[in-house]
């Protein structure tokens, strides 16, 4: 196999960006770890880190983010089989259920955060 | 009509005297719309180069023996119409991902090793005698396999994944999809029996659902879905309580 072969069509190479989308966000939730370590210190020297830089790298990493959610989610209907009164539930329906479930989520743990940074 | 021309490039390879393959260029008429890249292949072996070499056998889209990488895509070459590339030359290689016996044919044994370790046919505790009764199914326990019965082992499955590609000891798509097709048969008792080939580290874990394969199957048939189904329900077998029970 040569090194380019997930050049040779568009599939493979949304697959790879989907496989590559992980490592960003890797390094996005290291950050976060030094962030809530350095935030364990008195109140009063914390500040968060917010250089230009960083803001762009999170953005990046939130478009990355939503990329690989979108097509994991989009693959639920593939993955999970299961049927209801006898009959097979519908991919369609487990992938917008699969949506939904973000979207709560997602709403829940903003509520959370803007809760507690009050 | 008759004047127009189609250039063919197919790859030349004698393991005798090549030491790599090679592409040759054949320029055949294009005499007929309906004219598939089959055709082309047949009539450069009748009238203009006697040695080529390729397989094929029903030119219907059933044998599954005439899978080729077409224009860098694998096809079944009876199913690949010239119309659709045509004025542009049509390049013809052996299947991505296996051995090269000679120009365009591969060498399939590690796929028939591959389809003969997942026992793809229906295996009972205790066979019924035949003529005591029948082995009955409903339309829906026969929905549950249907899609994956289509698979004709064409193999072009196993050129379009580059996780079989980089490991060969990689299961692969059509013989996991084909060893579900017989665990959903309601009649079939062999689970146990496949899963130690299935289910090992180089079985459907292997998998990265790149979900090529089931982009080029040339019968609908979705083995990405077949290997991924099967990594859900060997988890739930073993987490689940009573989950390995038959």
């Amino acid at each position: 196999m040569p090194a380019g072969w997930w050049t040779r069509n568009r599939h493979y190479v949304n697959y790879m960006l989907r496989e590559f989308s992980s490592v960003p966000m890797a390094l996005w939730m290291l950050w976060l770890l030094v962030e809530i370590q350095r935030a364990g210190g008195p109140a009063s020297q914390y500040r968060p880190h917010g250089s230009p830089a960083f803001i762009a790298f999170s953005v990046i990493v939130l478009l990355f983010s939503l990329y690989h959610s979108v097509t994991f989610l989009s693959l639920a209907g593939t993955i999970l089989h299961f049927k209801v009164f006898d009959r097979p539930v519908p991919s369609r329906l487990i992938v917008l259920a699969m949506f939904g479930m973000w979207l709560v989520a997602s709403v829940v743990v903003a509520f959370v955060l803007v809760w507690f940074a009050r | 009509m008759a004047d127009k021309t189609v250039t063919v490039k197919a790859t030349r390879y004698d393991p005798q005297h090549d030491e790599k393959p090679r592409f040759q260029s054949y320029e055949i008429p294009f005499y007929d719309e309906s004219m598939v890249v089959l055709d082309a292949l047949n009539y450069i072996k009748s009238h203009v180069d006697g040695s080529l070499s390729y397989r094929w056998s029903c030119r219907m889209g059933i044998c599954g023996s005439c899978g080729m990488m077409v224009n860098g895509v694998p096809k079944l070459t009876c199913n690949a119409f010239l119309r659709d590339y045509w004025p542009r030359p049509v390049v013809v290689e052996p299947l991505n991902n296996f051995p090269i016996i000679r120009d365009l044919v591969i060498d399939m044994d590690d796929f028939m090793h591959k389809l003969k370790a997942i026992k793809p046919w229906i295996i009972r505790k205790q066979e019924i005698p035949i003529g005591a009764r029948e082995h009955r199914q409903t339309n829906e326990q026969i929905d549950d396999f249907r899609q994956f019965s289509q698979c004709i082992n064409c193999m072009l499955c196993y050129a379009a994944c580059p996780v079989y590609g980089l490991n060969n000891e990689f299961l692969g798509p059509a013989a996991t999809a084909l060893a579900r097709r017989y665990n959903l048969d309601s009649r079939d008792e062999g689970l146990k029996i496949r899963l130690p080939v299935v289910a090992e580290s180089e079985g459907i874990w292997e998998c990265s659902f790149v979900g090529e394969c089931s982009v080029v199957c040339p019968k609908g048939v979705d083995p990405a879905k077949a290997i991924q189904q099967t990594k859900l329900d060997t988890t739930l077998r073993f987490v689940l309580p009573y989950g390995n029970r038959e």
